[in-house]
């Protein structure tokens, strides 16, 4: 562990110096270097402005908003169901995800609860939505750094979990499911077993990416103590998920918060490592993918027979009230603060999407760092556009 | 060429170079969000590989690419380095939009900040539907396209007589045979 | 003061009740409401100028040491309604009172932020009034660093200035844009300009009672 403390305390010290050169008469004309809006290695439309110093990067700027779509405008003007149809497209990879915790907050202004089965199926559905989103960052992961072949990968496995949502729901991702008060349809036969089947593809699959790319002595130093984030930091900015797990800090809100999913029901761990640096963050969500088939293949097991629908009214006007429901959503805390005045859609929804907070450090973070590393940094802190620009 | 400029192109030459031409596209992946996954999936997964069809999705830079798939929702503050794109491929060039957020808006349509369909800013050529498409309609646009580029004129086209000159109708995938 | 609290005897309660009263404490009659969910969430409501020391105590003395969001809500009602009139037709008449949510309020626009306790597993809500003619309340940077991206987001969709902030420009709009989006009255040009064609006439099943929707 010498070797991780030494480079923690470099980049620190290089931070530092970065501050500090600002300051010298003597120095030499800075480059301002314009990462993006079109470049292969930001996930999607992130223009990152970055002045240098050498290789050494000084300052740090995301510009984001290429693809802000306006959606807590678009809510305002739309029925429940129809922000239900939208919200899908905020985190495109997992869209599962995205509609849990508006229909939960809209539950809990309606005071109802689904029933026990389209519970265990929502839970299902959104680890599927998570392996799906994560699976594809791990494939991305070795773009960044330079190695292609995982992506191909990511990709094929990815169309296995594809298949069964799309089986299940009729929509690869986009699936528009949930409904206030259960889901639309129960699970077309034959799809438990399918699942089984899938889901032991998708550990083989870790266990390649852990082989081919974790056991890497080049990914190893590509990400070995480079943008540490200590805990407290992390803390401030509100990262979440993976992002904070990998900083020490134990805070898992599928465990920590009581919601009506079926977690509490089942046996699983929550992933942390101490380090905060970025092999940790990538390191954690590996570790989570393969924790999600784990926790699939449990609910599998137990899912209880009944209605997928609770009783509620054809057209649905939400009773006046505020509510604030966040999930554990595969690119870290997922919220919606929905506010609702009796109307068929709600008033005014803020939507507290993970990767605004998590972008949110990268000035902090890109401060003194080498250029390479400022890809595999922005890698391993993983972003969707949708999901900072909403 | 000698026989492109001065308008004497004989049709089996043409038959052979629209084919060339129609299968060795090279594709600029313009992708931008949700569609850009259904994008790599039909360009980069092993079940809807493209590269069978001759289109090969890795060229260096717009510069070196015929074909650009717009993929994803466009918004105005985006717009401008579109339209720098869609410049700085040489001729001939050809545009795909992918998915109802670059034919229309899409389900944005009443946003304040999203460009209403890329046709605002640069000519199309295919439209594909979906939202977003599956990778099979992606390479059903490729197809038609391939199809529209072996009926070419070619001496209209290399006589300097560009996109706005000739006239033509929009393919959308799911309409009907191309001619 | 209104506390929901009818079930007295649950842990989340006490938890929550306690948080209430460390902000009784510090912050005095700045505290200017507060309502408790049990086993579920509790909102304060502070003026105006006590929002950043507000901050502090939930910092400090409650131990939210997890920043969430900071946002903003405008209360009045939409003149445009949904977007979906005829424009050929009058415009059919709308309600036009402004009525605060949850912990109450004086302004037309509010700014609110959530604010979390990791250790202890729970979340505050935090409100407080921005005055109608000098919209400004002090920044939260000092606060929480997180809260730098959220102000300069909340700062171009609502308007609301905050005092202090390092760099206060336009988080996603260029900046040639007119107008501040999130702001009620700020139409939606696309649903103004023609009439919407997906109003639905909905009517009742044979032997159903719910009703119409036109």
């Amino acid at each position: 562990m010498t070797d991780l403390a030494d480079r923690q305390k470099l980049s620190y010290i290089a931070a530092q110096a970065a501050d500090a050169r600002l300051n010298v008469e003597l120095e030499t004309e800075g480059m301002t270097l314009n990462i993006g809006p079109q470049h292969p290695a930001t996930h999607g439309t992130l223009r990152i402005i970055v002045r240098l110093d050498g290789e050494q990067v000084v300052w740090a700027e995301p510009s984001a908003g290429y693809m802000h779509r306006g959606y807590e405008k678009l809510t305002e003007v739309r029925t429940f169901p129809q922000v239900t149809a939208l919200v899908n497209r905020i985190d495109w990879l997992g869209s599962f995800a995205n509609e849990v915790p508006f229909i939960l907050a809209a539950e809990q202004l309606m005071d109802i609860e689904a029933p026990p089965r389209a519970q265990w199926i929502r839970t299902i559905l959104f680890e599927l939505s998570r392996i799906a989103n994560v699976s594809l960052f791990l494939g991305d992961l070795g773009v960044q750094l330079g190695a292609v072949t995982p992506v191909f990968m990511a990709f094929r496995d990815r169309e296995y979990v594809l298949n069964l949502i799309e089986s299940a729901t009729g929509g690869r991702f986009h699936p528009n499911f949930d409904r206030i008060g259960g889901l639309k349809d129960d699970l077309p036969a034959g799809w438990i077993a399918e699942t089984k089947q899938v889901m032991k593809k998708l550990r083989n699959f870790c266990d390649e990416i852990e082989e081919l790319l974790f056991g890497n002595e080049i990914f190893q130093s590509r990400l070995r103590g480079i943008g540490v984030i200590p805990a407290e930091v992390a803390k401030q900015y509100g990262l979440s998920g993976a992002n904070l797990r990998a900083s020490g800090v134990d805070w898992d809100l599928r465990r920590d918060q009581k919601l009506p999913l079926a977690y509490d029901k089942v046996d699983w761990k929550v992933w942390t490592h101490p380090d905060g640096d970025s092999f940790a963050r990538c390191w954690i969500r590996l570790q989570e993918t393969r924790e999600a088939t784990h926790i699939v293949d449990q609910l599998l097991d137990g899912i209880p027979n009944g209605p997928i629908m609770a009783k509620v009214p054809r057209i649905i006007k939400v009773p006046e009230g505020e509510a604030w429901v966040s999930t554990e959503n595969p690119l870290g805390e997922m919220g919606y603060y929905v506010v609702s005045k009796g109307d068929l859609g709600p008033f005014r929804v803020k939507i507290r999407s993970a990767s605004f907070n998590n972008i949110s450090i990268v000035p902090w973070v890109l401060r003194g760092v080498y250029v390479p590393d400022v890809i595999s940094i922005l890698a391993s802190l993983y972003f969707i556009l949708g999901d900072i620009d909403r | 060429m000698g026989l492109v400029d001065k308008g004497r192109l004989p049709k089996p030459l043409t038959t052979l170079f629209n084919m060339g031409r129609s299968y060795s596209l090279w594709v600029y992946q313009w992708g931008l969000a949700c569609c850009a996954i259904e994008m790599g999936a039909a360009f980069g997964s092993p079940r809807y590989d493209v590269m069978r069809l001759g289109v090969i999705p890795l060229p260096a830079s717009p510069r070196q690419a015929d074909l650009v798939v717009i993929s994803g929702t466009v918004t105005d503050k985006m717009a401008p380095s579109i339209k720098r794109l869609y410049e700085q491929m040489p001729e001939p060039k050809y545009v795909i939009s992918m998915g109802s957020c670059a034919n229309c808006g899409g389900p944005y349509w009443d946003s304040y900040s999203v460009t209403k369909g890329i046709d605002q800013i640069i000519p199309v050529d295919v439209y594909v539907p979906g939202c977003p498409p599956r990778p099979e309609a992606l390479l059903e646009g490729v197809v038609l396209l391939q199809q529209r580029i072996k009926n070419e004129d070619m001496g209209a086209r290399w006589r300097g007589e560009g996109t706005k000159a000739i006239v033509r109708e929009p393919i959308v995938v799911g309409g009907g045979p191309v001619e | 003061m209104s506390d929901d609290s009818t079930v007295a005897e649950l842990p989340g309660d006490a938890l929550r009740e306690g948080v209430v009263q460390a902000l009784r404490d510090a912050l005095g009659d700045a505290l200017l409401d507060s309502v408790i969910v049990p086993q579920r969430d509790v909102w304060v409501r502070v003026r105006t100028d006590a929002w950043r020391q507000a901050g502090i105590v939930l910092r400090d003395t409650v131990g939210c040491d997890y920043f969430c969001f900071l946002s903003a809500i405008d209360w009045m009602p939409s003149p445009f309604g949904r977007g979906e009139d005829d424009p050929t037709q009058p415009a059919p008449e709308r309600d036009t009172e402004i009525r605060q949510g949850v912990t109450g309020g004086d302004t037309r626009m509010q700014v609110f932020a959530r604010v979390t306790n990791i250790a202890k597993h729970f979340g505050v809500t935090i409100k407080a009034d921005v005055a109608d003619d000098d919209t400004v309340v002090d920044s939260w940077v000092p606060v929480y660093a997180g809260a730098n991206w959220h102000e300069r987001e909340t700062h171009e969709m609502f308007g609301i200035g905050f005092a202090g902030h390092p760099d206060l420009r336009n988080m996603y709009l260029p900046t040639d844009f007119e107008g501040h989006p999130l702001r009620k009255d700020f139409p939606l040009l696309a649903r103004l300009v023609k009439p919407w064609p997906g109003i639905a006439d909905v009517e009742p099943l044979p032997g159903d009672d719910s009703e119409d929707e036109s």
